[in-house]
């Protein structure tokens, strides 16, 4: 059976399709809000003097006003006002002759408008931005009807009359109700309260009209711009999703809507409107790249290969690497079988990515793809790809200066080419690899650079390009900087700024929650607070698994729950071989060597240690190096040949000053202490003495590092020896007010059960 | 079932209740209810005269408003809306105030229309509204509370309130409407477009009414429970409107949702008997002609409905479907092009218009119409399975798999879609997930009988042999089952690949047996002929050397004894 109302189911504004937004060619209107603006532009070149100062604001206002979506008349006289109250007076002043008037009164104002064409020395000449502008309104006026001029000047009254009502009074268009309403109730009062009430819960919003394509087009590129740059100053997802909505509703054929919609659904993480979005959005663009060529490089078999492409992107980003994988397999097909050597270098490397991020081996693949790159100049791909080689090289030990001739290389092509992006990438890329090597210096210098560097691209809507992932790592690694120098204070306003700038549900947030668990984490165990540092394995072990079961071994080897921690370590070597992570295999093994001297088999520690010291040299991992040079001393220290001891030490000790963590240093000191002190007890009785001294400033220097810490157990260690010390020097004051020190911190630290560290 | 027969068993009373709603809309202008209820009416058998029931008692305030609603009627009818509400702004009658919210509501609803063509700009159009809905939402609601509204300005009330997308109000007031009065199967309608699942229906509470069956068998039908809609409507027919057209067109509708052709096309064969006029449905109709490619009933039916009224939608598709069987797929585009501009929200026309641009190889322009289906109605499996067909075409079967699991979802039950997911993970290598599908296909009911003869070639390909012959025996018996001859039956290729099975397997039996019948196939015949020549060989050998166990002859020397 046919609908009871036939027209109750015209709906003409969703769907149509026979009439598109698009088909007359007209990209803008006339609307109230443009005649102001009209008006505004027309006070400003009809020039009655206006001082050099408010006439630049104006001039800076104009394109936003242009641009943005239609004010209300009170907001729009505010923004005028505040740059020149005497202009907006008189914007206010036209329209009023034109709203109060009659209809010849806005026919006469665009009779008057300068016309571009012939103002040849104003500022509305032809080619001009607000030539263009005035050019586009007076052409669309002339199109309008009869009926429309109409129209138009009853919206336009209506614009301006409602900026004297209040601002309490919602709908603007029932003014005219009122008349109406006394045909048929008498009792008005009643009935306008309660239809003020019930049209207020209505969460729809009345006062926003749709956008022209001009305007809907800058909104889009304004947020995508922001997404990609700075998330936090865009709209906020949900708010971004209205827009975006009453956008389609009011013109469905606006496919870039979708691509923005399939970009904010990706900030919360929604596969499903993500992926409906993207869709969309392609079957759309398939559309409108219809015209004519059916497959060639311009025509819809692109758009095809590349919506193949994003889907695999899409899987990728969710860690859907078998659906991510089926998708990429179909694009490079596509794109092979119609010889598209862009789109499958693009394939290409996100085969490459796609490989790494399930952890296989592929620098074969990253190889080729720079090569096929490069003989396609595409400098973007094929940067990246060495970027991507030159990361995987630095886990594998590859030789530092081969790194960093690699990133230099691409650097001058970064440069050349303006890649602002990856130049951050390439600094953010060095940062790590010095961090890695553990130069920290440098480290921190790079890092600086990366924060301090004025972007290469223009600055738009005041947002320089601080939101992507470099600027995250390089903040991490400075925070972890700054941690290791014992300044709490400034890696707290490091994380309080990454907290700000990348909020905790965004993509890079994970990285920053687990640097600062990572400080926390260390920080808890160097001051002996074990309980403290508990509930941190937890969290990191969500964040990062191998990480997580390292500190887990750590904390169980504190608590003296040995066997436990040793079969994780164990667990976590075999693990971490297969999967080449070297830092992770020496840190394991530096930890198992320590359990390993609990149960006092110092001498089964050695070979271990020899093993990791030999990597870590391999792989020139300095600070690696030195702490387990640290740990080769305490060894033979134990194993009663200090001399040995101290000569492995010297070679240590320099980069540990260097470059180390104030932690390092402090311990590198306390062990050169003992061991001359361990010497001083074969030697004659002057060289004795000489010795001592040695050793009592070693480790004054060495409890000045500890305190920098508060790291009272190795502080309470170094009290005890320096009395020991000036006792046998005869030093009484010194030697008292040592054993006061240490005293006072030994009845601070009364906590049984748990392991003091050895070294 | 007894106690519906005693409901209906007053079917004078239904009739007289009939006659007297037919009177009571016909002064109000509201033509579609009537018509619907002149149908049913004309489906019961004439009244004696003294049976008649009386016309409406007239009140004080009727007589009052009788001139003016004459009047503003006959303006009403010649589409003078504006006028007529002028004229009825005094009258104090029910009868006059509906007629003059009516007229407004429809004075606006034209305007807007009009507006439509001559907005400011092509975007604003989305925001021409028809601006008499909210005076009229302020004042009928004021009524409401007040409970001064009867049945059918309710029934307006809840359209006003629909228009303005108030949906969980409608609801309420249209259940209310129902409740004043039962007999306007409008209010009906409007409940039927607002309720969206099988829960929210039972949760409303409905009136008592023996018209409240013809509504729950609409319901049934729109959310394709079709099993409940046909006992439902069958029923009805039992209990004495077995002449009715709407209850026949609606049978055949549900037969054509749930694909019975046969049954569907009879029904409709017999409604074009008894009302050879009419035009509602039978696009529908036309679709099942296309399915059968019965040319010649499709050709007389369009030239027919031609005749009738060229300007329907219905008459359109109808046209278009016939091109189509006719390979003239250019012209069939054209028609349905023009259903749409008759009426945009066509959602039939956008698919089939789809389907022509496949037909015609031109995929972008296929993809447009399906999305412009999509968005009519988000629930419209045909286009989602069509966009998974078009990508499908264009070789990409990871991308194709979104759109067939949607229509998936859509229609759980439906063995194509399944079949179809089937293939594309065929084609991506998923084997298990191209198996799952497929026997979930068969369980479901396969329509095509495809689904089988895929799984079985899947599991030769895997060479899982005894899967695979497991499934050509089910395949088989399937096959001979359900008696018809089907056009890309394959039972030769199962036939052929059982054989040997069986001979690989040393059944010389039942290999004889499946030889046997692969003669009866011209493209198996000499496989069949080679196969049993093989048997009796073996059968030979066998009894020559009686003695040595047949386990020591193993599969692959008996292939040397082949011609």
């Amino acid at each position: 059976m046919a609908s009871v109302h036939e027209s109750l189911y015209f709906n003409p504004m969703m769907t149509n399709g026979v009439v598109h937004a698009n088909v007359f060619g007209i990209k803008d209107w006339v609307t109230p809000y443009k005649i102001s603006v009209l008006a505004l532009l027309y006070e400003m070149t009809t020039s009655k003097p206006i001082a050099l100062q408010e006439r630049r604001r104006l001039n800076k206002l104009i394109l936003p006003l242009q641009q943005g979506p239609d004010l209300t008349l009170d907001q729009f006289l505010k923004t005028v006002e505040e740059c020149c109250p005497q202009t907006a007076y008189a914007v206010k002043l036209r329209l009023h002759e034109m709203a109060d008037g009659e209809l010849k009164d806005m026919e006469y104002f665009f009779a008057t408008l300068p016309t571009p064409f012939s103002a040849i020395d104003s500022e509305a000449y032809k080619t001009s931005v607000v030539g263009l502008f005035m050019r586009h309104m007076l052409l669309a006026y002339n199109k309008l009807s009869f009926s429309q001029v109409y129209k138009l000047y009853k919206a336009l009254q209506q614009y301006y009359h409602s900026h004297y009502s209040q601002p309490g009074d919602v709908q603007v268009g029932l003014a005219a109700d009122d008349s109406d309403m006394d045909l048929t109730s008498t009792e008005d009062n009643v009935g306008e309260r309660m239809e003020k009430e019930e049209l207020d819960t209505r969460p729809e919003v009345v006062d926003r009209g749709p956008l022209s394509q001009k305007q809907a087009e800058y909104f889009l590129a304004r947020q995508a711009y922001l997404l990609k740059n700075d998330e936090n100053k865009a709209l906020k997802p949900s708010a971004l999703q209205d827009e975006l909505n009453n956008m389609l509703k009011f013109n469905p054929d606006f496919a870039e809507a979708h691509y923005l919609s399939y970009l904010n659904s990706m900030r919360v993480q929604d596969i499903f409107i993500s992926t409906h979005s993207l869709l969309h959005y392609f079957d759309r663009l398939i559309l409108s790249g219809s015209e004519g060529k059916s497959n060639g490089d311009e025509g819809y078999g692109r758009s095809l290969r590349y919506a193949a492409l994003n889907l695999a992107a899409l899987h990728c980003r969710f860690g859907h690497y078998q659906q991510a994988d089926l998708a990429l397999q179909e694009a490079i097909r596509i794109a092979q079988e119609s010889n598209d050597h862009v789109c499958l270098q693009h394939c290409l490397s996100w085969l490459y990515t796609l490989e790494q991020m399930k952890g296989s081996d592929s620098s074969v693949l990253t190889e080729d793809s720079v090569k096929m790159a490069a003989h396609f100049c595409l400098p973007y791909l094929v940067s990246l790809g060495i970027q991507s080689l030159v990361q995987q090289g630095a886990v594998q030990g590859k030789t530092a200066h081969e790194l960093m001739d690699a990133l230099k290389d691409t650097d001058i092509l970064h440069w050349k080419h303006s890649l602002s992006e990856l130049i951050d990438i390439s600094l953010a890329q060095t940062t790590s690899i010095w961090r890695m090597y553990g130069k920290s210096t440098m480290a921190q210098q790079q890092a600086q650079l990366l924060l301090n560097m004025n972007s290469l691209e223009q600055v738009n809507f005041g947002v320089q390009q601080n939101n992507t992932e470099a600027f995250a790592v390089a903040l991490c690694h400075l925070a972890e900087l700054h941690a290791e120098q014992g300044l709490y204070g400034a890696v707290s306003e490091v994380l309080k700024h990454l907290k700000e700038q990348f909020p905790p549900h965004t993509q890079h947030a994970k990285l920053w929650m687990l640097c600062d668990l990572k400080i926390q984490f260390d920080r808890a165990m160097n001051d002996g607070k074990y309980h403290l540092a508990e509930p941190h394995v937890t969290a990191i072990a969500a964040l990062n698994k191998t990480e997580g079961l390292y500190r887990k071994a750590q904390v169980l080897k504190a608590l003296n729950r040995t066997t436990e921690a040793y079969s994780i370590l164990q667990r976590l070597q075999l693990y971490c071989e297969k999967t080449k992570y070297t830092e992770m295999i020496i840190r394991v093994m530096l930890v198992t060597a320590e359990l390993h001297w609990e149960s006092s088999g110092f001498a089964t520690a050695l070979p271990l240690l020899l093993q990791a010291l030999a990597l870590a040299r391999q792989h020139h991992l300095q600070a690696l190096a030195s702490e387990t040079i640290l740990h080769l001393a305490f060894t033979q220290l134990m194993l009663g040949v200090p001399e040995q001891a101290l000569g492995v030490l010297h070679e240590a000790m320099e980069p540990i000053l260097a470059h180390g963590a104030v932690m390092d240093k402090g311990r590198a000191l306390l062990l050169a202490a003992r061991c001359q002190m361990a010497m001083a007890g074969t030697r004659s009785n002057g060289q004795r003495h000489a010795a001592l001294g040695l050793a009592v400033q070693s480790l004054g220097e060495a409890a000045a590092y500890f305190s920098m810490l508060d790291c009272k157990e190795r502080l309470r260690d170094v009290h005890y020896l320096q009395a020991r010390l000036h006792h046998t020097l005869g030093q009484t004051p010194q030697r008292n007010k040592c054993a006061m020190l240490f005293r006072l911190l030994d009845q601070e630290l009364q906590a049984p059960g748990a392991a003091v560290p050895l070294l | 079932m007894a106690a519906l027969c005693s409901e209906f068993g007053d079917l004078v009373q239904i009739k007289k209740q009939l006659i007297s709603v037919i009177s009571l809309c016909k002064e109000r202008g509201l033509v579609h209810s009537v018509k619907w209820a002149s149908e049913l009416a004309f489906a019961l058998d004439p009244l004696p005269k003294n049976e008649l029931p009386p016309s409406a008692t007239f009140t004080e305030e009727d007589a009052q408003d009788m001139d003016a609603l004459g009047l503003a009627k006959s303006y009403f009818d010649l589409k003078e809306y504006d006028r007529a509400a002028y004229f009825l702004r005094g009258c104090r009658s029910q009868k006059a105030y509906f007629l003059y919210m009516y007229s407004r509501y429809l004075s606006g609803e034209k305007k807007k229309d009009d507006e439509t063509v001559d907005s400011l700009g092509p975007l604003e159009k989305g925001q021409v509204r028809n601006e008499a809905l909210r005076e009229l939402r302020v004042e009928l609601s004021k009524k409401h509370s007040a409970g001064e509204l009867d049945g059918f300005t309710l029934y307006l009330y809840g359209v006003v309130l629909r228009k303005l997308d108030l949906l969980k109000e409608a609801v309420d007031v249209f259940v209310e409407a129902t409740h004043a009065l039962p007999l306007h199967w409008g209010a009906w309608l409007e409940l039927c477009n607002l309720i969206t699942n099988i829960d929210m229906l039972k949760s409303l509470s409905l009136p008592d009414c023996w018209i409240r069956d013809f509504f729950i068998a609409h319901m049934y039908t729109e959310l394709q429970m079709i099993k409940e809609a046909l006992q439902k409507y069958q029923s009805l027919i039992e209990s004495g409107f077995s002449k009715s057209t709407y209850i026949v067109s609606q049978i055949a509708v549900a037969y054509h949702n749930i694909r019975d052709i046969d049954q569907a096309l009879a029904l409709f064969n017999e409604l074009r008997e008894q009302d050879p006029f009419r035009i509602e449905n039978m696009d529908t109709f036309s679709n099942l002609l296309y399915v059968r490619s019965m040319k010649p009933e499709l050709s007389y039916l369009a030239h027919n409905l031609v005749g009738i009224d060229k300007y329907r939608v219905e008459t359109c598709c109808v046209i278009g479907n016939y091109y189509s069987l006719r390979s003239q797929h250019e012209k069939a585009a054209l028609y349905f092009q023009r259903a749409l501009k008759l009426n945009p929200r066509c959602l039939g026309a956008w698919t089939l218009m789809g389907h022509e641009y496949m037909e015609m190889k031109n995929t972008s322009a296929a993809i447009q119409a399906y999305r412009h289906a999509i968005e009519v109605n988000k629930r419209d499996y045909r286009a989602w399975y069509g966009l998974g067909q078009t990508y499908e075409i264009l070789k990409m079967p990871f991308y194709c798999l979104y759109y067939y699991r949607k229509a998936h979802q859509l229609r759980p039950n439906d063995s194509r879609m399944l079949v179809a997911l089937g293939e594309s993970y065929e084609k991506l290598s998923q084997h298990v997930e191209a198996k799952k599908c497929y026997w979930r296909a068969y369980t479901v009911g396969d329509v095509e009988r495809m689904a089988l003869l895929k799984l079985a070639k899947l599991h030769e390909q895997l060479n899982e042999s005894d899967d695979a012959a497991q499934c050509y025996i089910i395949y088989i018996q399937d096959i001979f089952s359900c008696g018809e001859q089907l056009e890309h039956a394959e039972v030769s290729t199962a036939l052929r690949y059982l054989g040997q099975y069986y001979f690989k397997n040393k059944l010389y039996e039942e290999a004889s047996l499946c030889a046997q019948r692969c003669c009866d196939y011209n493209d198996a015949r000499e496989e069949g002929k080679a196969l049993l020549r093989q048997i009796s060989q073996v059968r030979d050998h066998m009894e020559a050397s009686n003695t040595t166990p047949v386990r020591r002859v193993s599969p692959l020397d008996l292939s040397s004894f082949s011609p």
